[in-house]
């Protein structure tokens, strides 16, 4: 045991800790075993969506497209992801709502459980801990809805964990699941017994009642003791070292992601969900050198600076690292059965896509793993806006619940296996640009400005000829919804300086493909 | 009950009210005896408690074996107990049972009148036995952390606006009842249990893990006073655990009752058996509760020794334990000199720790908590919640006299505050935050009102004016709070004040003043309501300057008043002792942590006087409840027998 404690540990450059011997002990241990590994269910929500053109994919085919700047922290990963793109239906949506929505498939859906717990019930056989909601940070109580993303069955938020040491206890050092710990309790109780009953030979009647009071729950906790069995748990938990306090957010977060990955490899549990923030989040990203809180960044348009700006990437880029710090450690635990992330499906996204106006369509969603369940290695982009409750019901039927609906909707989300999304996609079009009675008209795909010194700046593309470039006030960006548009096929309307191809002002914004966004807030 | 002595020399029919209020101590009562006036039986409470209680609670076979047929012939300061417990349950309503036949509201009220203004202030000094008791919750963070010399803290980012339990105990550790004090502090009725036990035993193990962490290595080893783990010693090991068993038991102990802490087996190594050893001192009864090793070999009244003294005044100023300096004083004997007390008491007013008279004491004492019920909104609500907070403090460490918790011309005030404050908020240097930063909790500004009249004393709070809502509640707060009456619950199927009848003009006021025609609701209503009504150009925690609303009223003593402002004066002149003897009752109920008992009553009437007469301040209150007999003397029972069935 002494050299247990004194062991090398494996510290990421951040320094998170995991014991080096474990990778390997665990390797050979899991070897044994002859049945294939159950299928886990994982979510890491991004908190205060995106800089829409840093993470767009902008053109690209279903096998044949190029990661965004965004993205490139976890391009490596690129054979496990499905990316999927144009999911979200609504105009605009509160952070409470989104955050809502995000496992729940619509914000009114507010009686009923988040998927995760669904399929947490479904898939827990007879694990110890039927799932872990974690987060980093503590409650929003101005918009508590914020502040949640797992729903119970009533539809009420689950409380989260933020401490890695505490969920570490909780998997390993509850004398539920550790023989070692029952020992050194029942030795405890029983000197303690010896405490008490010393100072009841010199107590007054009183003083007795509470001495007896302290024995009777030194006996209880010992008949307790009795009771519990170990399981046939696949690890000595006593081997694991717990984790140090995290120094800052980046341990703090490297570190949970080390014990998800080991509860979900130790069967201590099948599904868990990690908020890396709360939606809304005014946290302060000091470690990477910036003084300005999350919200205020995110708000990119309104508070637009290169600086804020560039501060906002270097967040959204921390977000990303992260999801790829949990695919490589998902993938660096591997048996005969292939790796940990083969036998998990990951979802990773935000509640909302556009950070400043809160628009609710082209939200960042990608799947990972889950072999055999999806098929990886594509990017699709869906040519009508989908609702997160048909994502939702599919990943239902995936993990084997057979629901007819949910949230209201019973059409699944087709595209995620081999299944024919043919009816989604965007058609050919012809792209072109008039002037019609002193206006601009001019059809072609809209984009985000690619140059971060113009986060207010777009253009649409037009075949064979020079983008067009749209420049409106915030009044307009909002009422025509533009970041709805963007990176879909538009016919636009507007009026500009004479002689330039540029519109300042819109008169109409419509897409080719699919429904319009309308103004529904959700 | 049937060791009660059986004195059939006096009759119990005298005592009166409301007739003259003659203070009836239970000596005058013998003295009265022969004279047997049982005239009007709602002047009679000996009479009353015959006509509805003694029917059943009577020999040979009283009714929960409480025969108060007995109780009535005295001696009447034996039988506090007794007597507290009747008016208990008369204010409560518990007692006569329902389906009983019930005293009229008048005669409840006089019951309990009696024995709060006559026989309370008649009874006989005599020190208490204080019980063992559980360290609070708020106690245990606090005391692990001086133990140690760091928070045991739940790994959690903060940010603005997003609240986040950082102590990994008060995350851990559920919040106390109050007990019968009032005051959390007061554990004895929320027992040990198995779930308590697995969460003191899980906080163990993180202390003494996070002092073994490789962060902490260093400080271990100087402590061990060693330069390399490999150096360590048992004889070193147990050096710090004699030190850490007595700053834990918080007294010095004798080398037999350290032995079973300190002696190590010696058959692994010195620092694996020194963390089993600190698990079991942190999970014995002599750190967990309070008072468990005051010495029972000479039983009867007397003094505390020096180290419960100590401990009892760092939990009383600091809800702590003691520090180094406390206990060398404890140690040295000077503590009971009041000299060095008093020292004691202003150096630890002094020190930061003393937040907790505001944070603890305060926010119990005056509902502080509800502030935060009414508005979550960070930092709106964090503003309100703060005022107060400060302003209790700021009593404290100032040393300002005791009747500016109601009359006071500081307040402190934040941007989200200033706008109650008018001309005066100008004296406010500016804020002005951070770029990046949309909203954030701002520290107080301590400002003189001289033109806010409206403003300033504790009861015109914006938090508490806001928490307080409708002119009942605040009634009853400050009745209860303020003034340290105890209110009956209302009766039942009272039922609420009827609503205007159709083509009735009446206001609110005029339809309470109709539902006071009520002699039931009168009982309470008459001293609630004008004292509610007082603060009606109050809407919510906004002064309404333009509001005509009727503010007048007249108080059961008979002084009238034309708005709040008149009454404000009332209470810090005719009412002002009993303003103070509230303060002081609430004081050393804390300062104690239990119910005030029969023989503590006179200290407390004594130390009211003291501060009346002299013109008090907070400081002298805590000087006076620290060297008062309930605080340093108590009275140590015999140890009891062993029985043979108590324990395996």
């Amino acid at each position: 045991m002494e050299s247990l404690n004194r062991r090398a540990v494996l510290r990421g450059a951040a320094g998170a800790a995991l014991p080096l011997p474990f990778l390997n002990l665990m390797q050979s241990r899991a070897a044994d075993q002859d049945s294939p590994p159950p299928m886990r269910f994982l979510t890491l929500f991004k908190p205060n969506g995106v800089h829409p053109p840093s993470w767009n994919i902008s053109g690209g085919a279903e096998h044949d497209f190029r990661m965004s700047p965004l993205m490139q922290p976890f391009s490596k990963h690129r054979e496990d992801l499905l990316i999927l793109d144009n999911m979200g239906d609504f105009g605009f949506s509160s952070h409470a709502n989104s955050t809502r929505r995000f496992l729940s498939g619509h914000h009114q859906n507010t009686r009923t459980a988040s998927i995760d717990q669904l399929i947490a019930d479904h898939i827990r056989g007879d694990t110890p801990h039927r799932s872990l909601e974690l987060t980093t940070e503590g409650l929003f109580p101005n918009q508590i809805g914020c502040s949640y993303i797992s729903y119970d069955q009533q539809g009420a938020p689950i409380p989260r964990e933020s401490d890695p040491q505490l969920v570490f206890d909780r998997l390993f050092r509850s004398p539920l699941n550790d023989p070692g710990q029952r020992q050194s309790m029942r030795s405890l109780l029983d000197r303690v017994g010896e405490d008490a009953r010393t100072l009841q030979r010199r107590a007054g009647r009183e003083d007795r009642e509470t001495l007896d009071q302290y024995l009777s729950v030194v006996r209880d906790t010992e008949k307790r003791l009795q009771t519990l069995q170990s399981r046939g748990a696949v690890i000595n938990p006593r081997e694991l070292v717990r984790p140090e306090r995290p120094a800052n957010l980046n341990e703090q977060v490297e570190t949970m992601i080390d014990l998800i990955c080991l509860a979900l490899w130790t069967d201590s549990t099948r599904c868990a969900t990690y908020m890396l923030g709360n939606s809304n989040s005014r946290m302060i990203f000091d470690f990477l050198g910036i003084k300005k809180q999350h919200h205020y960044l995110s708000h990119f348009f309104r508070n637009f600076s290169r600086e804020n700006l560039d501060s906002l990437l270097k967040i959204s880029l921390w977000h990303m690292q992260k999801f790829d710090y949990l695919l490589t450690r998902l993938k660096s635990f591997s048996n005969q059965h292939g790796t940990l992330l083969d036998h998990t499906l990951v979802l990773y996204g935000s509640g909302m896509g556009h950070s400043d106006n809160h628009t609710v369509t082209r939200i960042p969603i990608v799947l990972a793993g889950g072999r055999g369940l999806i098929r990886t290695g594509r990017y699709v982009r869906y040519s009508e806006n989908q609702p997160l409750c048909r994502l939702h019901l599919s990943l239902l039927h995936k993990f084997g619940i057979e629901s007819d609906s949910y949230a209201q909707n019973s059409t699944p989300l087709a595209g995620l296996d081999a299944s024919d999304y043919a009816a989604w996609q965007d058609q050919a079009f012809a792209s072109w640009i008039r002037e019609e009675g002193g206006k601009l008209v001019v059809r072609g795909r809209l984009r985000m400005s690619d140059n971060l010194d113009e986060a207010k700046l777009f253009y649409v593309d037009v075949d064979g000829a020079e983008s067009v470039l749209v420049e409106v006030s915030f009044n307009d960006f909002h009422h025509f919804n533009v970041a709805y548009h963007c990176g879909t096929a538009v016919t636009l309307t507007g009026t500009g300086p004479t002689g330039e191809r540029k519109i300042t002002k819109i008169e109409s914004l419509e897409s080719l493909f699919g429904h319009r966004p309308g103004d529904a807030p959700g | 009950m049937n060791s009660f002595s059986f004195r059939p020399c006096f009759a119990f029919g005298v005592l009166r009210w409301p007739a003259g209020r003659t203070v009836l101590t239970a000596v005058s009562l013998c003295a009265l005896c022969a004279v047997s006036r049982a005239s009007d039986p709602v002047d009679d409470v000996a009479g009353l408690i015959r006509k509805y209680c003694v029917e059943c609670h009577r020999s040979p076979d009283p009714r929960g074996e409480l025969d108060l047929a007995t109780v009535l012939q005295g001696p009447h300061d034996e039988f506090f107990a007794v007597w507290e417990d009747v008016a208990d349950r008369l204010r409560h309503r518990e007692m006569p049972p329902a389906d009983a036949v019930q005293p009229a509201e008048a005669e409840r009220r006089a019951v309990l009148d009696w024995y709060s203004t006559s026989y309370v202030p008649s009874l006989k000094p005599r020190p208490g036995s204080m019980r063992p008791r559980r360290l609070s919750a708020v106690e245990y963070r606090n005391t692990m952390r001086s133990l140690f010399g760091f928070d045991l803290e739940v790994s959690v980012i903060e940010a603005e606006q997003t609240v986040s339990e950082k102590s990994l105990v008060l995350k851990l550790l559920p919040t106390e009842p109050p007990g019968r004090s009032g005051f959390r502090n007061d554990t004895h009725t929320a027992p040990l249990t198995t779930v308590l036990w697995e969460q003191y035993s899980y906080l163990a193990d993180a202390a003494i893990a996070e002092m073994f962490s490789s962060d902490r290595r260093p400080e271990l080893l100087k402590r061990l006073r060693v330069s390399d783990e490999a150096d360590v010693e048992s004889d070193d090991a147990e050096a710090f655990l004699q030190e850490f068993v007595q700053r834990a038991f918080r007294r010095s102990l004798t080398s037999e009752q350290m032995a079973p802490f300190v002696q190590l087996a010696g058959e692994s190594a010195p620092l694996s058996e020194m963390q089993i050893a600190m698990k079991r001192i942190l999970m014995a009864p002599q750190f967990l509760y309070r008072g468990f090793l005051s010495d029972h070999s000479r039983p009867g009244p007397q003094r505390v020794d020096a180290w419960e003294l100590a401990e009892r005044l760092s939990y009383f100023l600091w809800a702590d334990m003691p520090d180094a300096e406390l206990f060398e004083v404890a140690a040295t004997g000077e503590l009971a000199d009041f000299n060095e007390l008093r020292r004691q008491i202003n150096r630890m007013v002094d020190s930061p720790s003393s937040i907790t008279l505001a944070t603890d004491f305060a926010h119990q004492w005056l509902t502080l908590g509800e502030v935060e019920k009414n508005n979550v909104e960070i930092p709106q609500a964090e503003a309100l919640r703060s005022q107060p907070r400060d302003f209790m403090h700021d009593l404290f460490v100032s040393d300002r006299p005791l009747t500016e918790l109601i009359d006071s011309r500081t307040a402190f005030v934040n941007p989200f505050t200033r706008g109650y404050y008018g001309d005066d908020a100008r004296q406010m240097t500016k804020y002005r935050k951070a770029a990046g930063i949309e909203v954030e909790i701002v520290p107080n500004q301590k400002i003189v009102l001289e033109q806010t009249a409206e403003r300033g004393g504790i009861l015109t709070m914006p938090g508490i004016l806001a928490m307080n809502q409708g002119p009942i509640i605040r009634g009853v707060w400050i009745l209860e709070r303020i003034l340290g009456e105890e209110l009956p619950e209302p009766p039942p199927n009272v039922g609420q004040v009827p609503p205007p009848a159709a083509g009735e003009t009446l206001t609110f006021r005029e339809r309470f003043e109709q539902h006071r025609s009520n002699s039931t609701c009168a009982v309470c209503h008459d001293r609630i309501d004008p004292i509610g009504f007082s603060l009606q150009r109050y809407e919510g925690a906004r002064y309404a300057a333009e509001s005509t609303a009727d503010t007048s009223g007249r108080l059961p003593s008979g002084e009238t008043f034309a708005d709040f402002q008149e009454l404000k004066r009332i209470l810090v002149t005719s009412q002002r002792r009993r303003v103070i003897r509230n303060i002081v009752n609430q004081t050393l109920s804390y300062a104690i942590s239990r119910r005030p008992a029969a023989g503590d009553q006179a200290a407390i009437e004594q130390i009211t006087d003291q501060l009346t007469n002299n013109a008090g301040t907070y400081r002298e209150l805590l000087f006076q409840v620290a060297s008062s007999m309930p605080f340093q003397q108590t009275d140590i029972p015999e140890v009891a027998p062993i029985s043979e069935e108590g324990d395996q």
